[in-house]
């Protein structure tokens, strides 16, 4: 690492006196270490003096943590902390309030000196509608914290935060999220309007219960010699594992955590909420009997209706990515098969974004949700595509690839009596990279229903799903950059060249040429076909001029005829489809009048730019 | 000039009054002479909503159950005595009317409904019965934004809230509606020579256009829009009227994407919210008897009635199918840029070779994981084991309303009745509540006195091909760009009733059609005005709506009559000896319907039946557990036998109990000696 660091200083043609220096001799911060201080005498001078020069490493304003999960309180007071360091770029609200109170907190982040957050294209970023798929929060509150501390000192990020605006969502579920992070809610994807799952005509009456107080919903074992279903393993006491065919164990496993609260002799059979709350967008959405819990209408749930009241609200939105776990997977819609693939100019786009993203980010792949994964009727980014024309991706994040990565490391776990074979992985990885601490031990306990038992034997809530702690700054910052990626690739629409020529009696051709540099399209293929997008308008105004014919230029090199526009109204021409990717149009006018007129493409995701052209 | 009907109308009541017997009948939604009968505005509704339920204070409860964008309130009435079970507990029939603005005849029907239930309680043993032991709600005018249009000064065709819709998507909502030039009060159409027209006169009667088959050596000669003009100025007449969203088009079963009167999105609307709402809180909702332009009563339930249209407004309506589709801009010419005008354009990045694995040029990777894997398919058509019961009622139906034979009809797709069935599992009917004379599938004829007259679907541009809706509403058009809702297939091949509408007018003597007037159109020249009435095709005259009333409040004094009702038959215990009792209970139901249609019990709609004993759990030596739960229960009697043996102290009692959503619940008590 340092040797790298020290070749790229090199290569920066930095002095070499002070670039051998640096490992030797500073810390991080700038400040001398011990070892300077011994040095010898000649160095030391120079060191002294490079001391009083301002460190080449970077200081934060706003120093958070990001090896840890936050709870919903700390997520907000993080975003309420950034919003007080960098108040002209970020805004604080609330999209509207769970089922059980709590707010569903975004952030603006726009810079106001280039405009107001609605007229630019702006990247929608949520996380965490699944209650236990927290650690999407923390990426969103690393992408708000790194945009604006590196803003100003990384060009690429100035410039997106200039060009673009974020609208940042770090839980979609906070009751499920806190549920997560204080209650038994570790492996609960659903957020807390109370269902009846057990058909007993009461609701939520029955939840898991963490018995022993260790914070984790575990199993419950019973010691029950030569008549179980289970015994422990020999590659590893501590899995249990179901005997074969024909034999018996010594343990029988009855169920999660839990007791009888109501009284119907079943343990844990109703818990908090009982949905996906990600099945519950008005795109493809299906009842429960075809899509189970997607809950009895579309935008029922208040949290889904929340975001999606802000989405329609803000039509401005270009992109969209919601962070789930786990699985390394950047998914996209269609969810389900009989909705049809999306036209060929879109899935090129999302094509080139998916594979991007397999670069930017190792061992994830880039899948169409419903033939690589599984079928989603209801979900966000089917309703982002086809409702709203917004790009949508759903990043699955964490795999679990990432814990022995290396080439060799792969090769090492084909062999199934390796310390680190599939099998016995994650007992390896909590013993010597989590030191014990990821995985509880059976212990005894009296239980009301089932008497003397063992609970136990469970991988905690931040294993498995989530990355380790120490991990996740990473995953963080891979995460962020390939939405900023997206984001970066929104429409950006200019105007180009212009030209005129004088025709005489009063007539002007005029030429303009109107770019979008960006891989997305200012309106997506499939939403220009079903109209759900409001067209982009190409309109010219100038003081008594007339257009009294407009077109398409098919090649600006060679002779053509350009093809007429065939709409009324030739000042505010209607561009339906938008305008492609990486694609320069020309449009010619036939104007009569003089003077300045002024040309606007106005696009509610690409931009609104415009220029005047002095006619003469 | 435009408030001339309106004004007009109260002075010139007398004289209608008059008229009536003299000749014509006045088109439907005229004020009327004190005690004559008459549609209801929104205001008149509502006082009369609030004057039937003060007069009945045991009998009928009055709620607001949400506000339109308008601020009006949509109103429910529950109709139960206060006495007995409490009405929550109870099965229940819902009403509901008015999803489609201009179908006012159902709010009619609706409102005759409470006024006949609450006043016969008194005297009508089998009302009393039915309102004691269980419950009728009544939704009277779900979209009363849209039903106050029927009583502006200018009637257009619409059936759509007053949500504002970019029906044209150019970037302007409402910017270009219907505008009443001759002054008479209504929206028709204007017919204009033209030689590029496609239409030509009727040879059946030179009232009515039809499309010109030049295979057939016809020429046209005509054109036909709404009437109005271009006020945006992009070409095209009427084709972004103010509104909206049509509410039957907003519900989710089968709903029609895309289109742009069914909203933005399954259930955007405030009203279809409101419904939705209210019913998943009341989930004692047995049935569902909705007024609306679809059929699945007069036809029945196992062949909805098919769409029928109007020709003329759906000529009309084409006249600006295009207006959806302005502004795409075509693939340009090779050289050009690197646009994606062919596929497989040029762009950097997209190259099929590109990834790992050899992918195709288009679309994610694929895996196996997804493919292959079992996805249920939503119903959507009548279970098999439902359809007698729901083929009974409808006979009985057609028996007690004397209907044959429907009108204009438009096919369900996003309606509210089919939500009530294929989503809330109960039996669900929708009626347009009037009819047209005939059989099965009806010419014009004389009306049967006192029975249903003509019957309408929708307002003449409804059922009509594809998605478009009426005039001033937004329609796709014919061949619009989006994909066709589930409902288009069908709506296209709609038959046109246009003659036999204009026959059964002529011999009813309604006033339900513009008679061609020529007029001079600011861009079009010399156009004639003309066509069928707004409204005068969807509700029959408000003479007819007393009868229609009682007709069908008896209707659903009989649906009320047929819910499940769940009870305990028989719960005895006997004595083993040792503290042991073997208990032993029937469960029963003595209505007609079963607890839960076999789609109810596919769909998870409806709750099981759940029987349980009042015991500890591990009382219970032997038998069915504590809480069992039993998917459906048919009804005439069928019993399910339970049976526990538990240990208890002798000279102690267990309870047992049994809930359904749909048949009410029993409790007993039995006591161990």
């Amino acid at each position: 690492m340092m040797t790298r660091l020290l070749r790229l200083i090199t290569a920066a043609a930095f002095p070499a006196a002070l670039a051998l220096a640096v490992p030797a001799g500073m810390s991080a911060q700038g400040r001398p270490s011990p070892a300077t201080t011994q040095a010898p005498s000649a160095a030391a001078a120079v060191a002294q003096d490079w001391a009083a020069r301002p460190s080449s490493e970077r200081t934060y304003t706003v120093k958070l943590d990001f090896n840890r999960w936050h709870d919903v309180s700390e997520l907000q007071a993080d975003m309420r902390t950034l919003e007080k360091a960098y108040p002209k770029f970020l805004k604080y609200i609330s999209l509207g309030k769970s089922y059980g109170g709590r707010d569903i907190a975004a952030m603006i982040v726009n810079n106001p000196d280039t405009g107001p957050d609605t007229a630019k294209p702006a990247m929608y970023i949520e996380a965490n509608i699944h209650g236990n798929e927290v650690q999407g929060g923390e990426i969103c509150l690393y992408t708000i914290w790194y945009l604006m501390e590196h803003y100003g000192r990384i060009d690429r990020i100035t410039r997106l935060v200039d060009e673009r605006a974020f609208y940042i969502v770090p839980t979609v579920n906070p009751d499920g999220r806190d549920y997560f992070m204080h209650g038994p809610g570790g492996n609960a994807r659903s957020g807390h309007v109370p269902v009846d799952d057990d058909n007993d005509y009461l609701f939520d009456e029955d939840g898991p219960e963490d018995l022993n107080g260790n914070g984790v919903i575990e199993q419950i074992r019973k010691y029950v010699p030569g008549e179980g279903t289970h015994r422990k393993s020999s590659a590893d006491p501590r899995i249990l594992e179901p005997v074969p065919p024909g034999e018996t164990g010594d343990y029988v496993l009855l169920g999660l955590e839990g007791i009888d609260h109501d009284g119907d002799g079943r343990v844990g059979e109703d818990g908090p909420g009982g949905y996906d709350p990600n099945r519950n967008f008005p795109a493809d959405w299906q009842p429960g009997y075809v899509q189970g819990g997607a809950m009895d209408y579309p935008l029922q749930l208040p949290e889904a209706k929340a975001v999606s009241d802000f989405l329609l609200a803000h039509p401005n939105v270009a992109g969209l990515q919601t962070y789930h776990n786990s699985g390394g997977m950047i998914l996209r819609s269609p969810g389900a098969e009989q909705i049809g693939e999306y036209p060929p100019q879109d899935t090129m786009v999302y094509d080139e974004i998916g594979r991007m993203g397999e670069r930017i980010l190792p061992f994830y792949r880039y899948l169409v949700i419903w033939s690589g994964l599984y079928t989603v009727h209801g979900g966000v980014t089917d309703w982002g595509n086809d409702t709203l024309g917004i790009i949508s991706l759903s990043n699955e994040l964490w795999s679990s690839q990432q814990y022995f990565t290396s080439p060799e490391l792969k090769e090492q776990q084909r062999d199934p009596e390796s310390p680190i074979a599939p099998r016995v992985a994650n007992y390896f990885f909590n013993d010597y990279l989590e030191f014990g601490d990821q995985l509880t031990e059976w212990r005894t306990f009296n239980h009301p229903q089932f008497g003397e038992v063992e609970i136990g034997g469970a991988f905690k809530k931040t294993f498995g799903r989530v990355p380790p702690r120490f991990m996740n700054e990473e995953l963080c910052h891979r995460n962020m950059a390939f939405t900023l990626y997206q984001a970066d690739e929104m429409p950006r629409m200019s105007i180009g060249a212009t030209k005129v020529e004088r025709l005489g009696g009063g007539l002007f051709k005029v030429w303009v040429d109107l770019v979008n540099d960006k891989l997305a399209p200012t309106i997506l293929a499939k939403a220009a076909q079903n109209a759900v997008v409001p067209p982009d308008l190409l309109t010219l105004d100038g003081k008594g001029v007339e257009v009294l014919s407009a077109g398409w230029v098919p090649s600006k090199w060679r002779p053509s005829v350009a093809r007429p526009i065939d709409q009324k109204d030739l000042k505010r021409i209607i561009v339906r489809n938008g305008h492609p990717g990486r694609t320069t149009r020309t449009v010619q006018y036939l104007v009569k009048g003089s003077g300045p007129v002024t040309v606007t493409y106005a696009s509610l995701k690409g931009g609104s730019p415009q220029k005047t052209i002095l006619l003469q | 000039m435009r408030t001339l009907a309106l004004r007009v109308g109260a002075a010139v009541l007398v004289l209608a009054a008059s008229s009536a017997a003299a000749g014509r009948t006045d088109p439907p939604p005229q004020a009327a002479p004190a005690g004559a009968p008459a549609y209801h505005d929104y205001a008149a509704l509502s006082a009369a909503l609030k004057a039937a339920v003060a007069a009945h204070p045991g009998l009928a409860k009055l709620a607001s159950i949400g506000k339109t964008r308008q601020g009006r309130d949509i109103w429910a009435v529950e109709v139960a005595s206060a006495k007995g079970r409490p009405v929550g507990e109870r099965p229940a029939l819902l009403v509901a009317a008015n999803f489609e603005g201009d179908h006012l005849i159902g709010s009619e029907i609706a409102l005759c409904m409470i006024d006949y239930l609450l006043t016969a309680y008194a005297s009508d043993a089998e009302v009393r019965q039915r309102l004691d032991a269980s419950a009728i709600y009544v939704l009277p005018r779900v979209n009363p934004d849209g039903a106050e249009l029927m009583f502006a000064p200018v009637k257009a065709f619409r059936r759509t809230n007053a949500t504002p819709i970019d029906a044209d998507n150019d970037g302007r909502a409402d910017e270009d509606g219907p505008e009443d030039l001759n002054g008479d009060g209504v929206v028709t159409v204007m017919r204009v020579r033209d030689p590029k027209g496609p239409y030509a006169v009727s040879a059946e009667d030179a009232r009515l256009m039809k499309r010109a088959d030049p295979a057939k050596g016809e020429a046209g000669g005509w054109a036909i829009y709404p009437e109005g003009i271009d006020n945006d100025g992009d070409g095209f007449i009427n084709e972004d009227g103010p509104g909206g969203v049509d509410i039957n088009r907003n519900f989710m079963h089968q709903y029609p994407y895309f289109e742009p009167d069914a909203g933005r999105y399954m259930a955007s609307e405030a009203e279809t919210r409101a419904v939705l709402d209210y019913v998943l809180a009341h989930r004692n909702i047995a049935a569902i008897l909705a007024f609306g332009e679809s059929d699945n009563l007069i036809a029945g339930p196992a062949r909805p009635a098919p769409a029928t249209r109007l020709d003329l407004v759906e000529f009309a309506e084409r006249s600006f199918a295009d207006a959806r589709r302005t502004g795409m801009v075509p693939p340009l010419g090779a050289g050009f840029g690197r646009g994606f005008g062919r596929a497989g354009a040029m762009m950097p990045g997209a190259a099929p070779a590109g990834g790992a694995g050899g992918r195709s040029a288009q679309g994610a990777a694929p895996a196996a994981s997804g493919r292959g894997m079992r996805t249920v398919q939503p119903a959507t058509s009548v279970n098999a084991a439902d359809l007698e019961y729901l083929n009974t009622i409808a006979a009985k139906y057609r028996e007690m309303t004397g209907l044959r034979a429907t009108g204009l009809v438009r096919a369900p797709a996003g309606a509210f009745f089919e939500y009530g069935y294929y989503q809330y599992g109960v039996p669900s009917f929708s009626t347009p509540g009037w009819g047209l004379p005939g059989g099965a599938r009806p010419s014009a004829g004389a009306v049967p006195p006192g029975a249903a007259p003509g019957r309408a679907g929708a307002s003449p541009a409804a059922g009509q091909a594809g998605p478009p809706a009426a005039f001033g509403q937004r329609g796709a058009g014919r061949g619009s760009t989006g994909p066709a809702g589930p409902g288009s297939d069908a709506e296209a091949a709609a038959e046109a009733i246009d003659l036999r509408l204009l026959q059964w007018m002529d011999a009813e003597k309604i006033d339900g059609f513009v008679p061609w007037t020529p007029f001079k159109h600011p861009t079009l020249g010399d156009v004639e005005i003309g066509g069928f009435k707004p409204y005068a095709a969807v509700n029959p005259p408000a003479s007819m709506i007393a009868d229609l009333g009682r007709a069908h409040a008896k209707f659903s004094v009989y649906l009320a009559s047929l819910f499940a009702n769940l009870r305990i038959a028989k719960a005895e215990a006997t004595a083993l000896g040792g503290g042991l009792f073997r208990i032993k209970a029937d469960v029963e139901n003595t209505g007609f319907l079963p607890t839960a249609l076999a789609h109810g019990v596919v769909s998870r709609a409806v709750k099981p039946v759940m029987v349980r004993l009042d015991v500890p759990p591990d009382s219970i030596v032997t038998g069915a557990e504590k809480i069992s739960a039993l998917p459906t229960l048919a009804g005439s009697g069928s019993r399910e036998s339970y049976e526990w043996v538990i240990a208890a102290a002798p000279g102690s009692s267990v309870t047992l109990t049994v809930m359904s959503q749909k048949g009410g619940s029993d409790r007993a008590t039995i006591a161990l000696r």
